[in-house]
């Protein structure tokens, strides 16, 4: 990360606040939002900032997170920047709407705070909402800590809102690890948001009586498929405007956090641990002690699911020889998600095994230890050792 | 009072859609329409109307239109109702059309949330009493004894075992500012109910009856007799819950409701005892509307 | 449902069959699409039937906007449901062709001009590729699940009836059709989400208000005729009219046949009974002439 270029005045807040006050600087015109615990605090920030008049919007406390997603589309498709935010059950209950959003590209932003999803019920981190809303057409980024959560809510509008785009995107946190948990965080000055983010004003889609559109029409056979491959070329065009949005906010604010991808001591590396999500700032600590025992070990965090960064991936790994891929949330017959796409990615590209580690499912919390065993295995791995394509980590009973 | 000549010439709903011939839901479309004006946006849910007026590219209305999805009609209006005050025009009237399924059963809790909020919406419901658009099946508005694809008459069940949802009476539940059934075969009070509700502010429901002759196996042509029939008999009740007063606008003559029910298919099986509970539930409901007038003065 | 009887007769005969329609956007009493395809193996391919054997008309209305032998292969057969002889059926070029008046005899035999039953009983005829008494079965097996076993026999007596009044011949070629213009757009010129605000295409207008440029009125089988001097202009029928086909004048309404469906409604609810109720064909002089977009 680069030295900061400003210095605003920095706060201790929790992952909820960093979420909220992002949409405080973005200016939504629309909040409709339900509450769910652990993103209780962000619809209650938001309700507080227009309370005290810190924000021009409407709150729209709707009955269920379908209205809520369902509100979002229909104020953002009338031409307003809108603004909301779930977990877990709401999101899952969100589901069929989603591809709405996307699928009439409205640049709506939402944090997900991420949370198992029943059954067995629990409130804590797992990656098992946002993953299987991975085919919906919306982006979908991860984060490591507070500031980052702030800081891609503001970005989340522009790569949104970029008319090369115009999808909607999740910004993701985990559950109490960010969204409960408080750290000093740059709050942004408005003045140089406002610069960064200039106001939504969509050509494309809009509901005026004085020119009228008609939008979500019932469509034939006939013009389908030319709409999913606009979906499509909105996802792949979203792969640059990601670079650049990166760059702009790194110029104006002073944080670079990389595009698609971070790495991490990764310039000489013989294995590498590719994570998502909180998982990242324990695996960096992880990498410092392994790299002072002289091991050559790497870290590759993935942000963005969505689009799946398959090129940056392909050249990080190069002179790699071996790849674990962590995930926080598993398909069930298969593998974790992010370790199924990578060795997608891959394929063609790399002869090295890449294998997946399963850990933290249901908010274990995953330590250290836990990150260790995955380096030493694939050490183990680069040395011709076996192993099986999945470890569960952390698991009673399985072996490790 | 504007009558039926008063109406303007222009359609904001236009020919070519592709109803069946006869579609009460069309007329119901075009007349409100008529009132509405151009000033206007409008929403479909899933239903029969959201396929029959809109097939990309064409579109059977000329002011802007929202489909989202079948069950979140009231939120998506109000959606747009906040949006449009926010980008500073309130003067639009924003107008939800979802049928009987889209409101009673799955949209009913979208379209409670937003009359609790009192969302500042034109809520229409256009009754053809099934859900038509999937192929004739039940809703909880299908009276009872009527023939559907999922209540068929068979040798044990003949036709609906349930008697239709009150959806008027849970939005009087709500107290918003403007609850009113209508019948097409009513013009005058028809009118004057599309204009009562354009003109209030806040949360408008409007229950609309509007036959169907696929699903309710009738000729076509009997369309407006048939909504008049069903006031006539007093099966369904043209009442008006304004800002707080009950009022039944219509007292029926109670012709007998046989004559109602014969004259569609989806009744044909209904047997003498049928009839009756049919004829009683029409004397017990009457008398409960006369009590909503004591009560809501 | 004429279809499914089809192949139900065809498996009634020891063959494999798929009937399938074409699901469109259309309520009742649209033109529909429907496809059957027969053999003696099994039936492997599902797509639609672009090169077929044999066409059958059930409206021979459409044959003024659509070019129904466009895809029948050299030597297929044309089954029209017309009071005409098949002398007198234009097509675009020549073809082999059977005619009956399906709708009378659905009148006559049902009561209703329904005549997809009736029009299987030409097939047989005309084609000879399927039994009388198979065709009847089908019907029933289809007819009768849905009408029960009454309405299904009568079904089947309308097939016997049309069989024996099909004669065939020759059509005359010579029709000409403007090609039919459909707004295809590519994925670059096709606006993001579909939105849609009013805008003229090579295949005509499209966005709101636009559906106008569907003519319903090829629909209809009846259709409502003035009587001028009746018309008190009371304006009820227009009021009513869900396809907005009545159009306000000075001293009396008029018809719009380019989208009367022909529901009969604006008949029903005229007080000085203005309005007849007319078979088709008698107005016919007076139906648009236009292809339908
Ligand atoms: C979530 C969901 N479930 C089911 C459907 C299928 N569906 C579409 S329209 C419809 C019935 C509509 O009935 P109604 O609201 O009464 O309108 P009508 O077609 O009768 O005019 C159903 C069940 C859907 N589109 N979405
Ligand atoms: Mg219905």
């Amino acid at each position: 990360m680069m030295q900061m270029k400003t210095q605003t005045e920095k706060k201790v807040v929790t992952g909820d606040y960093a979420a909220a006050h992002g949409a405080l600087l973005a200016r939504p015109k629309l909040i409709a939002a339900y509450p769910i615990t652990p993103q209780t605090f962000i619809v209650e920030h938001m309700s507080e900032f227009i309370a005290d008049g810190k924000l021009d919007a409407d709150y729209m406390a709707v009955e269920s997170e379908h209205s809520a997603m369902s509100a979002c589309i229909a104020a953002e498709a009338t031409g307003v920047r809108t603004y909301t935010a779930t977990s877990s059950q709401g999101l899952a209950l969100m589901h069929e709407t989603l591809f709405v959003a996307a699928g009439l590209h409205l640049p709506i932003v939402m944090p997900v705070v991420n949370r198992t999803l029943a059954a067995p019920i629990g409130i804590w981190c797992e990656h098992n909402d946002t993953m299987p809303q991975r085919d919906t057409g919306w982006l979908q980024v991860y984060c490591e800590d507070n500031q980052e959560v702030l800081d891609m809510v503001i970005q989340a509008y522009k790569i949104a809102e970029d008319e090369r785009v115009l999808l909607p995107i999740m910004v993701n946190l985990d559950a109490f690890i960010l969204s409960h948990t408080v750290e000093p965080v740059d709050l942004l000055d408005q003045k140089m948001v406002d610069a960064f983010l200039p106001p939504y004003k969509p050509k494309h889609a809009y509901l005026d009586p004085s020119d009228p559109m008609v939008v979500g029409s019932f469509a034939p056979p006939e013009y389908i498929m030319e709409a999913r491959y606009q979906t499509e070329m909105s996802m792949q065009a979203a792969r640059e405007v990601i670079g650049e949005v990166t760059e702009e906010f790194a110029d104006k604010f002073g944080r670079d956090y990389g595009g698609l991808i971070d790495t991490y001591r990764m310039d000489d590396a013989e294995v590498a641990l590719m994570t998502l999500g909180t998982v990242t700032g324990t695996a960096r600590d992880v990498v410092d002690s392994f790299r002072a025992n002289g091991k050559k070990v790497g870290l590759i965090k993935l942000r963005f699911f969505r689009p799946f960064p398959a090129r940056e991936l392909i050249e990080a790994t190069k002179g790699l020889k071996a790849l674990g891929v962590y995930d926080r949330a598993i398909s069930f017959g298969s593998g974790g998600p992010s370790w199924i796409e990578t060795r997608h990615a891959l394929y063609g590209h790399t002869d090295i095994p890449v294998t997946g580690f399963l850990a933290g499912l249901g908010g274990r919390d995953v330590t250290p230890e836990n990150v260790g065993m995955m380096f030493d295995s694939l050490l183990g791995l680069a040395k011709g050792q076996g192993m099986p394509h999945v470890s569960w980590i952390g698991t009673r009973g399985v072996e490790p | 009072m504007t009558t039926v000549k008063e109406l303007p010439v222009q359609d904001y709903f236009t020919s070519g859609h592709t109803a069946c011939p006869g579609c009460g839901g069309a007329m119901v479309a075009r007349i409100a329409m008529k009132v509405f004006g151009p000033n206007t946006v409008v929403y479909h849910p899933a239903s029969c109307m959201l396929i029959f007026s809109s097939t990309y590219p064409n579109n059977a209305f000329k002011v802007p239109f929202l489909h989202v999805l079948f069950e979140n009609s009231a939120v998506c209006a109000a959606g747009i109702k906040r949006a449009l005050n926010r980008l500073g025009k309130s003067d639009v009237n924003v107008v939800a059309f979802a049928g009987d399924g889209g409101t009673a059963d799955i949209g009913l809790q979208a379209l409670s949330g937003a009359a609790e909020r009192n969302e500042d919406i034109i809520y229409i419901m256009y009754d053809n009493e099934a859900y038509m658009n999937t192929g004739i099946q039940r809703s909880s508005s299908t009276p009872f004894g009527a023939w559907t694809t999922t209540t068929p008459v068979g040798s044990v069940h003949a036709g609906k075992v349930e008697f239709k949802k009150d959806v008027p009476r849970i939005m009087m539940a709500h107290d918003v500012p403007y609850v009113a059934t209508a019948s097409i075969a009513y013009p005058t009070d028809f009118i004057k109910k599309l204009e009562k509700a354009k003109a209030k502010k806040g949360f408008r429901y409007l229950q609309v009856l509007a036959p169907c002759p696929t699903g309710w196996k009738a000729e076509s042509s009997k369309m407006v007799e048939l909504a008049r029939m069903a006031v006539e008999t007093g099966i369904w009740t043209l009442m008006e819950y304004e800002d707080g007063k009950y009022t039944v606008n219509r007292t029926p003559k109670f012709s007998p409701v046989q004559d109602y029910l014969k004259a569609q298919g989806r009744f044909k099986h209904l047997t003498p005892e049928d009839i009756k509970k049919i004829q009683d539930w029409v004397k017990s409901k009457w008398e409960k509307d006369k009590a909503l007038e004591q009560v809501y003065k | 449902m004429a279809a499914q009887a089809l192949a139900a007769a065809a498996f009634r005969e020891g063959n494999h069959a798929l009937a399938f329609p074409f699901f469109g956007a259309e309520r009742r009493g649209a033109p529909v699409l429907a496809f059957a395809r027969v053999d003696s193996k099994k039936i492997r391919q599902r797509t639609q039937v672009y090169k077929p054997d044999y066409v059958v008309v059930l409206d021979d209305k459409l044959m003024g906007y659509v070019d129904v032998t466009a895809g029948l292969k050299e030597g297929g057969t044309l089954v029209v449901n017309s009071p005409l002889p098949p002398e007198k059926i234009v097509t675009e070029r020549p073809v082999k062709c059977a005619t009956v008046d399906a709708t009378g005899v659905a009148l006559e035999v049902l009561g209703v001009p329904v005549t997809n039953s009736a029009i299987l009983g030409a097939f047989a005829k005309a084609t000879g590729q399927i039994k009388l008494e198979s065709v009847e079965k089908g019907i029933m097996d289809i007819f009768g699940a849905r009408l029960g076993e009454k309405g299904g026999r009568k079904n089947a007596d309308a097939a016997r009836k049309a069989f024996e009044k099909t004669t065939a011949g020759m059509s005359v070629g010579g029709r000409k059709f403007k090609p039919v213009k459909k707004w295809l757009p590519d994925y670059k010129e096709l606006p993001l989400s579909l939105g849609l605000r009013v805008t003229m295409t090579e295949a005509g207008r499209v966005g709101p208000g636009s559906f106008d440029v569907n003519k319903t009125g090829s629909w209809r089988t009846f259709a409502p005729v003035l009587d001028d001097a009746k018309c008190t202009n009371c304006l009820i029928c227009w009021f009513y009219c869900p396809d907005g086909a009545v159009v306000r004048g000075e001293k009396h309404v008029s018809v719009n046949y380019d989208y009367c469906k022909g529901c009969g409604v604006c008949v029903e609810v005229c007080a000085p009974k203005a309005l007849k109720w007319v078979r088709t064909e008698e107005v016919e002089e007076k139906l648009p002439s236009e292809a339908i977009a």
